[in-house]
């Protein structure tokens, strides 16, 4: 089975998994920062990871790559790629424009990329049939229906789903079976069923990008729980309904448009991104948001300073500057969340 | 909010935000309109062209606070915009364009930019920042930009400049607008498949009818019209501007000499985006081609290498620029072409989208890179870029484009410097590597390999 890499979520998996490809998600520990030769310091370091990986051979397994024009440093990714091309060894770039608007014609325009996606990847996976295509929709969406299942869980008094075990479980996904990663959301979910978990932890909402391998561990360590991670590698993986439209990459297209925004987003969607994280923190009763700001990433610089500035969210917020390195000012947590221990017990 | 109370509101606070803005250049207890007449000491039709188009962006200024060149109160319709929004629809609408990035640049130039982006960073925006937008936060949040009508930004290039407006919508509680732009259509501008012209086609297509809900949304919170006659003339503006440019250009680009010495020539047009449409940048185009042709190129001997200056360069008061001044020629400014056909008069709209969808500055590295190779001119030694440390746009692909140039035997300097910030600016070492450039372009001169 081939396998075609991802970078960011808005990428359609279904098309290349209807191809009969394995999706593989490039997570943020997969590739080598520091051999990066090409992008330069001002881009993040999760791109950089990537393009460091691909100089050196963290990703020789796979086929290709589909980079999702996200961002500015998406972009030099690409850029990057195509330059150093002959030193790849996946040899499929396909570069996927996605707007950052979303309106009819955005969704119609977002659609005409996904075709084009399409043929590329048939081009160097083999045909996908609007058969497969359905089924593979059908195959994610029950991905999402699993998640939401989940969350409902996330969202009791005294859940019995931690943020480490939801963060391993879409660490899994990013490189299994669907279909596999499915049965495993429903056993999961089973033994989940009728538990309960620690009511008294203060209840956190991560916002962030890729993250960092250590930020949940800390934030359990120090007696809170991760209740909601609004971020790549959390809610914008995995949520979103898909409204059936006859032309299944305009419903793809409004799907992953529609879909918990990523601080890229502008206009009303960026506007709908503020509203969404108030009634986040409200639909899980969060005590407190830790903003992981990834360095170099200016979308979410200023996400952060529309939130701390002009927003009407009334937990207490941190901001963290890092990147996506297993390092963290343990000490700024835990401090954090003994100030929210106590604002609970007074609230209390 | 109904019109009439939205320009009541605006007309006070940008009262209070002209006063504020004297403040923050040291002009405190100085009267607006008399402000404004100390800007305007000469009249425009007898200034030289440089002084014109300073003219022009100062009148534009102040007339974004309800200010004309005498100091009198004349109501501005006013759009917020990034750089790359296309300004001729506006003018034609009566709609005066205030471009962000632009109001940064105007700041550092009266040293005012870097209390603003102290109190940015004061303010939860990361130190890491583009430092146009920090000074454009820093002032929004001092009050001393003007209120606008409507805020109207495009996804161009840069991530900050759109997603900054997004908050400036909020604070002053005026609606946004943005343009999604496609990317990287210009990669694919010359090629003669099907698809790729497609592609192009259905970016065009996608532009332009984002353009026509522009229009629809600026007539709805402004109630300003656009009439099909204002904005052919608009048009007519601005090819005639167009071909002005570009002639002044060639005259710097075909003589072996410069005709404009030193380094005044540099980022000409950039400074001038927010004027496309407008009777007077004709005129400062005519003036300054006119003029190059009038002086003289000066004898081989007395030649200082001409160079090619790559993207902007510092708007604070800096030892580098009259260092450069007396040390270099630039024969190129890559912010100075007109890079697009002349707009259609007869299909303005879509000619307007065409552009915006093929700015070369919003392709890839290697498509930008190649063409500048292409077209750098066999007299020029060799390159200046002066990239600011947080652009992730032209920083971030600096690595890459250097060594294309390297391959291809043009020598380049790569400052990483800032346009705005004067923090970090550390002459000394800059001097070091401009003098090391300027003897090794000397001792191995392209110009003579050729």
């Amino acid at each position: 089975m081939k396998k075609i890499g991802w970078f960011c979520t808005y990428t359609p998996v279904e098309i290349l998994h209807a191809a009969g490809a394995l999706p593989v998600g490039l997570k943020s520990d997969s590739g080598a920062e520091h051999e990066d030769v090409v992008l330069g310091d001002s881009m993040c370091s999760y791109v950089r990871s990537c393009m460091g990986g691909a100089l050196t051979g963290s990703y020789d397994a796979l086929s290709g790559v589909v980079i999702a024009h996200s961002c500015e440093c998406m972009r030099r990714l690409a850029d990057g790629w195509l330059y150093r091309q002959d030193e790849i060894k996946p040899k499929m770039l396909h570069l996927l424009d996605v707007p950052k608007i979303v309106t009819q014609s955005s969704i119609a325009f977002f659609a005409g990329g996904l075709r084009r996606m399409k043929e590329d990847i048939e081009a160097h996976v083999g045909p996908i049939s609007e058969e497969a295509l359905r089924a593979s929709m059908a195959t994610c969406n029950k991905t999402r229906a699993l998640c939401r299942a989940i969350d409902a869980l996330r969202k009791k008094e005294a859940p019995a789903v931690t943020g480490r075990e939801v963060e391993k479980l879409i660490a899994a996904s990013w490189e299994m079976p669907r279909e596999t990663f499915n049965a495993r959301l429903e056993t999961f979910i089973a033994d989940k069923e009728g538990q309960t978990g620690d009511k008294n932890a203060p209840r956190i909402m991560i916002i962030g990008g890729p993250g960092n391998g250590s930020l949940i561990k800390t934030i359990e360590a120090a007696g809170a729980l991760s209740v909601v991670e609004h971020m790549c590698t959390g809610l914008r993986a995995y949520t979103g309904e898909a409204a059936f439209n006859e032309d299944p990459f305009l419903e793809l297209a409004d799907l992953y448009l529609t879909q918990t925004p990523c601080p890229r987003m502008l206009g009303k969607a960026a506007q709908d991104a503020i509203s969404e994280i108030e009634s986040l923190i409200k639909e899980y009763r969060v005590d407190g948001v830790l903003y992981y700001s990834m360095q170099f990433c200016s979308n979410m610089q200023m996400q952060w300073a529309r939130l701390k500035n002009d927003s009407p969210i009334d937990v207490p917020m941190k901001v963290l500057d890092g990147d996506i390195s297993t390092e963290i000012n343990e000490c700024e947590i835990q401090s954090f969340i003994k100030r929210l221990k106590k604002r609970r017990k007074r609230n209390r | 909010m109904n019109r009439a109370d939205m320009i009541k509101e605006n007309t006070e606070q940008r009262k209070v935000q002209v006063k504020n803005l004297l403040r923050v250049n040291g002009l405190e207890g100085i009267e607006p309109g008399d402000a404004v007449k100390m800007a305007f000491p000469k009249a425009f039709d007898t200034l030289s062209p440089s002084a014109k188009r300073g003219y022009l962006n100062t009148e534009q200024f102040f007339n974004a606070y309800n200010l004309d060149t005498n100091g009198e109160f004349v109501y501005q319709p006013m759009a917020w915009r990034s750089l790359f929004v296309p300004t001729e629809i506006m003018y034609a609408m009566g709609l005066l364009p205030f471009t962000s990035e632009m109001v940064a640049s105007q700041l550092a130039m009266t040293g005012a930019a870097r209390g603003r982006i102290e109190t940015a960073e004061a303010n939860d925006f990361s130190i890491d920042l583009c430092s146009f937008m920090k000074t454009v936060a820093g002032g929004v949040i001092e009050d001393i930009l003007p209120t606008p009508d409507v805020l109207i930004t495009s996804t161009h290039l840069c991530d900050p400049s759109a997603k900054y407006a997004e908050l400036a919508s909020h604070t002053y509680k005026r609606p946004e607008f943005v343009l999604d732009i496609p990317y990287g259509l210009y990669d694919l501008a010359s090629s003669r498949d099907e698809k790729d012209i497609k592609r192009v086609e259905e970016g065009v297509a996608y532009v332009h009818e984002q353009l026509l809900e522009m229009i629809a949304f600026i007539t709805e919170h402004t109630g300003l019209t656009l009439e099909e006659e204002t904005l052919r003339q608009v048009i007519r503006w601005t090819n005639e501007a167009r071909t002005w440019l570009n002639e002044g250009n060639d005259v710097i680009l075909q003589q072996f000499a410069s005709a404009k010495k030193g380094v005044r020539e540099l980022d000409y047009a950039a400074n001038l985006m927010q004027t496309w449409g407008t009777e007077r940048i004709v005129d400062v185009y005519k003036s300054r081609c006119k003029a190059y042709k009038a002086n003289p190129a000066p004898d081989e001997s007395e030649t200082r290498p001409r160079i090619a200056w790559f993207h902007l360069r510092p708007y604070f008061k800096s030892p580098l620029m009259p260092y450069l001044d007396e040390r270099i020629d630039i024969s190129a400014s890559q912010v100075n072409f007109a890079f697009w056909e002349p707009l259609d008069p007869s299909d303005p709209i879509r000619s307007i989208a065409r552009r915006t969808v093929l700015h070369p500055a919003f392709s890839s590295v290697t498509a930008r890179t190649e063409i500048a190779i292409k077209e750098l001119p066999d007299d020029t030694e060799g390159i200046i870029a002066y990239y600011p440390k947080s652009c992730r746009h032209f920083h971030g692909g600096s690595i890459m484009e250097n060594e294309m140039f390297k391959k291809a035997g043009i020598p380049i300097l790569t400052i990483d410097g800032d346009c705005i910030d004067d923090r970090g600016d550390d002459f000394p070492i800059v001097k070091t590597r401009v003098d090391r450039f300027l003897k090794s372009i000397k001792k191995h001169p392209r110009s003579k390999k050729k």
